[in-house]
């Protein structure tokens, strides 16, 4: 601290400038580092239109969400069931028809309500997210938007299942809000009449602004992948979770695997072995390592296929079987520094080498097992290539490997695969960030000597 | 009697290690010394795949690789990506680190906010940067549009794709950072003070003090940056997949290809050979270096 205070008032010239550059650029690089992680989340919060919007702006804005209410109080009909009918059809037209003719009023939430004789009969709600998924995925896959296709035979009645809804003829406890706005009742209204017209007579279509909308999103991006595989057993349950899962997976056997092998490794060749024979087998090791993944992957193939590690978990597993070099050499450094003695009065006792490792060394090392699990993390959950050849199988793909492909499969609209970056990041972010000091000391301590 | 147990314990003790680590051991020549090996073999071969290994060539393979002008032009793709690597970002986490050492507070907040470029996988950053670099709606036409140039076609231009590739690492930040911020903090405070003396601060204090007792670290950085990039795989291939017209094929989408495009493991694992030789060359300076400097 004192230092500190001397050094503060010897500054001079040359070191304040240099001080205010570091200000200053340390901002900028910053910000540069946050604009695409901000770029990011906001457009994964944009709707289907705002995402192309030229030029593109760097926040989402708030979602709008608009209220239609039906009369059907003069609509004669035979029986109740018929008039749920009249209803059902007049929902799927109306949230398609908001949603195709005024869609560049970033529109994120539709609600339909039905009234008849003063009394709300029917409720229904859409987030934009599900009509697009419904038209890119669903009931109205690759159709055109038109009344006469949205009613085509009982593509209405699934739609509806689909969305949800409630009906009951004595009235249900819905009631619009009263303080909405009226700014899209206009030109909607006169665009619905046009061109999707509906049996029940509009009364108004309030508006408001909602910022939860934009989240909701998100909701809907996880369940994606269950539209574009929809074969996939796995993936119809589980969604976007299968490749969290897997990711899981693959990383914990890695870190569980690298944990246990190469600390025994290290055990042995610290306390065990002499010092030229240990150097030798650390180097064996360390060789292995250094081997390019490139330069390997074709022979590997050829071998895993040779054994049927193919397109199976083993295929994913099989590669962390062996102590990677490097963690060895981590733990080696580590087992090094604890004293002889402690095993020589040990052994005099007469414990054997498992004794040593699990109640002596293992107890003690605390400290380097979170750095390897670290070091492990860090390691691999950038990989990408190896999980991307083995698998062929969707419900095999790691988060890389499954990202990948749906930001390639051509249905995938920016903002969906944005979202499921977003969701594939944030947790490791903020992990990253309560851990920040242990992170930081492991690179540290890893790095100096490696 | 006696002197038989004796031995026995002796041999036991002497053997124990070795039957422990025999599994490891044995592991590790399975799972990467036979790839290794095989790789040689199969460069032997013109590789059969349903009848293995096919039929001997001796050299052929590699006769026939370096006739292809597509291998050289892998080449040339490497280093072009190289240059760029080492020109555009690899001086950014230094800089970073250097600043950061001089900032009096939220050095630890920005300290971790610099790692966040490590902890975001290849596979995200090709998803943000590819909207970036979209021609219609992306953000770098427009930039470039506000300062009066005309509109790219960036990933999909031959000439510009390496450079689109490589773009995005001059946000810097990742672990190298935290690197070079503790081999700065390493320098020792008594010659920092007595520079301060005879009047060496400022950025003269940089270049003159901390940047010479750290470029054995920049050195280290330097080799592992090479070492790398010669094995850029994963970010062309999800960029690009190598093209267009080949202009992104580093080394490995080239042998990725030669068995998954034209089915043909000999040229493959020829090319792969090569590779690990360069590779093997590369790591052998580099550790000799860092004897070097320890010894």
């Amino acid at each position: 601290m004192k230092n500190k205070r001397t050094s503060r008032i010897k500054y001079d010239k040359s070191e304040r400038s240099l001080k205010i550059v570091a200000v200053v650029f340390s901002l900028i690089f910053a910000g540069l580092m946050l604009y695409p992680l901000i770029f990011t989340v906001s457009s994964a919060m944009k709707d289907n239109v705002k995402i192309y919007e030229v030029p593109p702006k760097l926040l989402p804005g708030r979602g709008n969400s608009v209220s239609l209410v039906l009369d059907y109080s003069d609509i004669p009909y035979n029986n109740e069931d018929e008039l749920k009918d009249i209803i059902l059809r007049d929902n799927v037209i109306n949230m398609f028809g908001i949603n195709e003719s005024i869609k560049d009023d970033f529109i994120m939430e539709v609600k339909v309500f039905g009234v008849k004789d003063g009394e709300t009969i029917f409720y229904s709600r859409a987030h934009q997210m599900k009509l697009q998924m419904e038209q890119s995925y669903g009931v109205y896959k690759s159709t055109s938007i038109k009344p006469e296709v949205l009613l085509h035979e009982d593509r209405y009645i699934r739609a509806n299942n689909s969305i949800g809804y409630e009906f009951d003829i004595n009235g249900i406890s819905k009631k619009v809000k009263n303080n909405l706005g009226d700014e899209y009742f206009e030109q909607g209204a006169s665009a619905l009449q046009s061109k999707f017209p509906s049996t029940g007579r509009l009364l108004s279509m309030g508006n408001e602004k909602k910022s939860l909308l934009n989240l909701e999103n998100f909701k809907y991006y996880l369940k994606m992948p269950q539209n574009i595989y929809p074969n996939n057993e796995r993936i119809s349950q589980l969604g976007f979770m299968t490749f969290v899962i897997n990711s899981i997976i693959v990383i914990g056997f890695a870190v569980i695997t690298q944990v246990f092998l190469c600390s025994i490794c290290a055990f042995v060749i610290s306390k065990q072995l002499s010092e030229r024979a240990g150097k030798a087998v650390l180097l064996f090791f360390l060789i292995a390592m250094m081997v390019p993944f490139a330069s390997i992957m074709l022979p590997q193939l050829i071998m895993y296929k040779k054994m049927g590690a193919y397109n199976n978990y083993a295929a994913l597993l099989l590669p962390f079987l062996y102590p990677f070099g490097f963690y060895v050499y981590l733990y080696k450094g580590f087992f090094d520094q604890i004293p002889r003695s402690y095993f020589e009065a040990a052994e005099l006792d007469g414990a054997g080498s498992i004794y040593l490792y699990s109640k002596i060394c293992m107890p003690l090392s605390k400290p380097i097992i979170s750095l390897i699990a670290l070091q492990t993390f860090l390691g691999n959950w950038n990989d990408f290539f190896w999980a991307w050849m083995v698998t062929e199988d969707q419900r095999l793909w790691t988060l890389n490997v499954a990202l990948y492909n749906i930001s390639n499969n051509s249905g995938t609209r920016q903002n969906a695969i944005m979202g499921l970056a977003v969701v594939t990041i944030t947790p490791v972010i903020l992990l990253s960030i309560l851990f920040s000091n242990q992170l930081k000391q492991s690179v540290i301590s890893s790095g100096v000597k490696g | 009697m006696k002197t038989k147990n004796n031995k026995m314990s002796v041999f036991k003790k002497k053997a124990t290690p070795w039957l422990i680590l025999l599994l490891p051991m044995a592991f590790t020549v399975w799972l990467k010394y036979y790839p290794i090996a095989s790789a040689f073999y199969i460069s032997l071969f013109k590789y059969d795949p349903i009848n293995p290994p096919g039929r001997f060539v001796g050299l052929a393979n590699y006769i026939g690789m370096f006739k292809m002008k597509h291998y050289w032009e892998a080449w040339g793709n490497t280093f072009v990506f190289l240059f760029l690597q080492i020109a555009l970002c690899f001086f950014i986490p230094l800089i970073q680190a250097l600043l950061l050492n001089e900032l009096i507070r939220f050095k630890k907040s920005l300290t971790t906010l610099y790692i966040l470029p490590a902890l975001i996988p290849t596979s995200v950053n090709v998803i943000i940067w590819k909207w970036i670099w979209h021609p219609d709606y992306g953000v770098a036409n427009q930039i470039v549009k506000f300062f009066g140039g005309s509109p790219q076609v960036w990933l999909s231009d031959p000439k510009l794709v390496k450079f689109c590739i490589i773009f995005p690492g001059i946000i810097g930040g990742g672990l190298t950072v935290l690197l070079y911020l503790s081999a700065i903090q390493g320098v020792s405070q008594d010659m920092m003070e007595s520079a301060a003396i005879d009047g060496c601060t400022g950025f003269s204090k940089i270049w003159h003090i901390i940047l010479p007792n750290i470029s054995f670290m920049i050195f280290i950085q330097l080799i592992m940056t090479v070492i790398t990039t010669m094995q850029l795989l994963d970010a062309p291939y999800m960029y690009t997949g190598g093209g267009p017209s080949g202009a992104s094929t580093t080394q490995g989408i080239f042998i990725y290809n030669a068995f998954n495009k034209d089915m043909n493991y000999g040229r493959g694992s020829a090319a792969s050979v090569v590779l690990l030789f360069i590779i093997v060359i590369l790591t052998m300076v580099q550790m000799w270096f860092e004897r070097s400097e320890e010894g």
